[in-house]
Order: structure tokens, then C-alpha cells, then sequence
């Protein structure tokens, strides 16, 4: 469904999400045109863009493009009306995932496994994270080789760093996602 | 000039680029530059704690202000990750009271007042250096090296808080590296993304995006990319274990670049995957 009304009801609420003034666009394509995840996606940002507008709630949430994005704001930088593009995205990857539509979720997977280990030990544990990420995704060989290079030239964080006011850091977690 | 500054490891620098932490100490020391390392800091959560949670994202850095805070000078941040997202916590609490008083509630006992300043090293050796004491000091003679410079895709580009360089064609490192008498060539990418956000979630995709960068640095006729960033650093010098198989480029960090200029050599070569062999053969004495 997409009358007006529930459109521009979809528009709103991105506008409010976002606090960007996603309206002002006029389909000039400049985000597109610098954007380098561009082959990865299913439709480009100027497109997400006008969706949001339309009232394409359900493309814009279930598209592989809002996963694909790399978050690296040249979008957001070049946009001649100042629309921060990476910021719409990164919001409609939460709304996706709390209503169970992201389309790819090893992103999130990834995000959420390194907060838990900088919860966990106030630091970035790299080896746990990156383990239970692929043992999650049950790909136990795909990055054997860059592991090795990595651990050959002692590049690889092999031990956790704890900090000491680890209390403190989930007090933290916890304040910060409760308000 | 004497300067001392709290600093701002970051993880990276602790683990998979510790050379980098090592190179800036040994250059900073020569220039007069103190570090006072944040007691008891934690991760800034980089890009992964404002995806999840954007509240989450400025409590993680708030706490390393406030930290930095008590130390009573301005915060030195050499991963360009942890110093965006340092800098742009610190001047959206600046600029937003409810947000101010939201983060001093989820980091209490701790508080931030956002009253220093955050940096980058690229900044720092600005501030607290010059490119006249640079040009002066060094001691080997580099310009038969030509490098790019690879700012990387986070350093400048802020939306809603304004950077220290231009978001689309900075040139403060470019000024840095002439001062230290390399041959710095014009390129297009400088701030191009190299995909570091998705090395272990799309491989194929950091493969491509790293790929072109490297590309475009031998197509015109560079020894080595130069870069302040640890993530782009690792990248890139991860491309043949990705599975390039094609000629590679050495990509030095910043520091390094002053290691060569003051001492001839630097400390972290044999941590560099890419060997920069060859190029170090082109530094000659002055
Ligand atoms: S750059 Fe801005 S105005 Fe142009 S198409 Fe993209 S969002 Fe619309
Ligand atoms: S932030 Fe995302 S959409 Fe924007 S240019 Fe970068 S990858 Fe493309």
C-alpha cells in the first residue's frame, strides 16, 4: 500500500528519526555518483532517498543496499541540501532490525559481538570477537590466510585487554541504551 | 616547542599496530612532545557502538573525556576512528545539554565538561612541530621518494561538526610530508573508503575497494602510500593475504615517514605484511 498519506507518513517519521530534512532532496544522483558501495546494491542511495520519500517503507527496510553501505559519508558530504544519507541509512538499519526485516545480518552480528566484548572487558578482544563471529557464521577456514599473516607478524590481539573499572563499563551499557 | 598531551591509544595501537604506538613515541620524544596515557581508558566502540546504539556510541567516548579531562590537556588520538569519534562526542555535548546531561548520567561517577580539545597526529605535528622545525631537523635525505597520501574516509568527513582540514581535498599531512622532503604526488584518493568496516563481513567487497587504491598509487608511479590511520594501514597491507597477487606498495604510517627523515630507518619494518624493502632502499643519507 503507498496512498499519500501513509507516505508522507513514512517520510515524517524518517525526518523525525533523523532530525535531517530528507524532503529537500531533488534526485540530483551526487550521492550515488560518489557512492564506492555502489556494486553491491540492490538500488542506489539517491533511490533510497526518494523511496523514503514516497512512502516505500517496506523497500527501504528490507533492501540489501542499507547493509551494503559502508558508512563512509560521502553521500552525506556531497549532498548539495545537506541530507546526512549515511545517517538515513544507519537509522533504517535499526528500525529493520527491530522489526525483524534486516536482510543481512552480519553486520549487525559483527557490531554486536565487538560491544559485547568492549563490555565484557572495557577493550576490543580481537581473537574472541572475530571467533564467535565465524562460528556463528560456521566459516571456520574463509580468512585462514590473512590470520596467518597477521599472526606471523604479531598483528593478531591474541589476549584480552581488561580494563579495571569494569563496573563501571556496564553501568555504562546499560545507562546509556536504558535512557 | 615542549607540549604534553593526554593520549588516546585506542585499541589498535595495543594490538594489531603496535609499531605505530612505538614509531609516534620515538618521533614524539625527538620533537619534545610528551604523552601521558589515559589511566584506565576504554574502547570508543568506533563505527560498531553508533550502528548498534547511537547514545551508546557518545557514552563510550564521553568516558575517555572525561578521563582525558583530569589530565588537564588537550587529547591526542592517532587511530583516525577513535578520534572522530572523540571529537565529534566531545563538540555535539558542547553544542546539546539535554545530550550533555544524558552522558554525564551514564558515565557517573565520571563527568566531561568537553572542555579540551581532541586531535590528530597530523594536528599535533602542526600544533606542537611546524613544518619549518620539520624541514630544519631532518636528517636523510628522502625526495627520491614519491608517496601518496592516503587520508583515509573518516579523518575529515563530519557532518554536523567542523573539521580540522577540508572534508573533500585536505592537505595538512600533504604540507607535513613536503616539510619532511619526500616528492608527495597529486592523486584522487585521498579519502577514499577502503573498506575496512567489512574485512571480515564482505571480503570480496574490502578486496575491490582496497584493490583500486593500491592500483591507483603504482599506476602513478609511487614507493609507498603514506597514512595516519590504523585501519587503513592494516588494509591495505593486508591485500596479499586477501588474495591479490599483483605488485604491492608498502603503506607506511605517518610516523614512520618521520623515522626516516630523523633516523634513516624505521623500527616497525618488519611488521609491515607488504615488505617496504625496496622502497627503504631509496633513503639516503643527506
Ligand atoms: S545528493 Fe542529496 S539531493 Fe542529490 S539525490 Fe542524493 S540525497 Fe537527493
Ligand atoms: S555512506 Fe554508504 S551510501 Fe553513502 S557513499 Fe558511503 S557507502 Fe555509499
Amino acid at each position: 500500500m503507498n496512498d499519500l498519506v501513509n507516505g508522507f507518513g513514512f517520510l515524517k517519521e524518517m525526518e523525525q528519526k533523523t532530525g535531517e530534512n530528507i524532503g529537500a532532496c531533488y534526485q540530483c544522483y551526487r550521492c550515488t555518483n560518489g557512492c564506492p558501495a555502489l556494486p553491491e546494491m540492490d538500488f542506489s542511495p539517491h533511490r533510497l532517498i526518494r523511496y523514503v520519500i514516497l512512502g516505500q517503507r517496506e523497500k527501504a527496510l528490507t533492501s540489501k543496499m542499507i547493509w551494503s553501505c559502508l558508512q563512509c559519508t560521502t553521500c552525506s558530504i556531497r549532498c548539495p541540501n545537506d541530507i546526512d544519507i549515511a545517517l538515513v541509512i544507519d537509522t533504517l538499519r535499526k528500525i529493520a532490525v527491530k522489526e525483524g526485516k534486516a536482510k543481512d545480518l552480519d553486520t549487525w552480528t559483527f557490531d554486536r559481538y565487538f560491544l559485547d566484548s568492549v563490555k565484557k572487558h572495557g577493550r576490543l578482544y580481537e581473537m574472541e570477537t572475530i571467533l564467535r563471529y565465524k562460528l556463528e557464521k560456521k566459516d571456520f577456514f574463509g580468512d585462514t590466510k590473512m590470520g596467518m599473516s597477521m599472526m606471523l607478524k604479531g598483528r593478531m590481539g591474541l589476549l584480552p585487554h581488561n580494563i579495571k573499572d569494569r563496573q563501571g563499563m556496564k553501568a555504562l551499557f546499560e545507562k546509556a541504551r536504558g535512557e | 616547542m615542549a607540549a604534553t598531551l593526554a593520549y588516546y591509544p585506542g585499541c589498535s595501537l595495543k594490538s594489531s599496530s603496535k609499531f605505530y604506538e612505538a614509531s609516534i613515541q620515538k618521533i614524539f620524544g625527538r620533537y619534545g612532545i610528551t604523552l601521558k596515557e589515559i589511566e584506565d581508558w576504554s574502547c570508543c566502540g568506533a563505527s560498531a557502538a553508533h550502528t548498534v546504539d547511537e547514545r551508546l556510541g557518545h557514552a563510550l567516548a564521553a568516558r575517555n573525556l572525561a578521563l582525558a579531562e583530569r589530565e588537564e590537556c588537550d587529547l591526542f588520538a592517532p587511530c583516525s576512528a577513535c578520534y572522530n569519534r572523540a571529537k565529534v562526542t566531545n563538540e555535539m555535548i558542547r553544542s546539546d545539554a539535554v545530550l550533555h546531561a544524558q552522558m554525564n548520567r551514564a558515565i557517573e561517577p565520571l563527568q566531561t565538561s568537553a572542555a579540551i580539545e581532541v586531535k590528530n597526529i597530523i594536528e599535533v605535528l602542526d600544533d606542537y612541530v611546524g613544518a619549518e622545525v620539520i624541514a630544519k631537523d631532518r636528517k636523510y635525505d628522502l625526495s627520491s621518494l614519491k608517496v601518496v597520501p592516503y587520508y583515509g574516509c573518516v579523518l575529515t568527513r563530519m557532518m554536523r561538526v567542523k573539521p580540522y582540514d577540508d572534508k573533500e581535498n585536505p592537505e595538512s599531512m600533504d604540507r607535513l610530508l613536503f616539510a619532511a622532503g619526500l616528492e608527495v604526488l597529486r592523486w584522487p584518493f585521498k579519502m577514499e573508503c577502503c573498506g575496512a568496516s567489512k574485512t571480515l563481513t564482505n571480503k570480496e567487497m574490502t578486496r575491490r575497494l582496497s584493490d583500486r587504491i593500491m592500483d591507483m598509487a603504482i599506476t602513478l608511479g609511487a614507493d609507498a602510500i603514506v597514512t595516519p590511520c590504523p585501519l587503513c594501514q592494516m588494509n591495505l597491507d593486508l591485500l596479499p593475504a586477501l588474495g591479490r597477487s599483483k605488485e604491492s606498495l608498502p603503506v607506511l604510517f605517518l610516523s614512520e615517514v618521520f623515522e626516516l627523515a630523523l633516523y634513516g630507518k624505521m623500527l616497525g619494518a618488519g611488521s609491515h605484511m607488504i615488505s617496504a624493502e625496496k622502497m627503504l632502499a631509496k633513503v639516503k643519507e643527506a
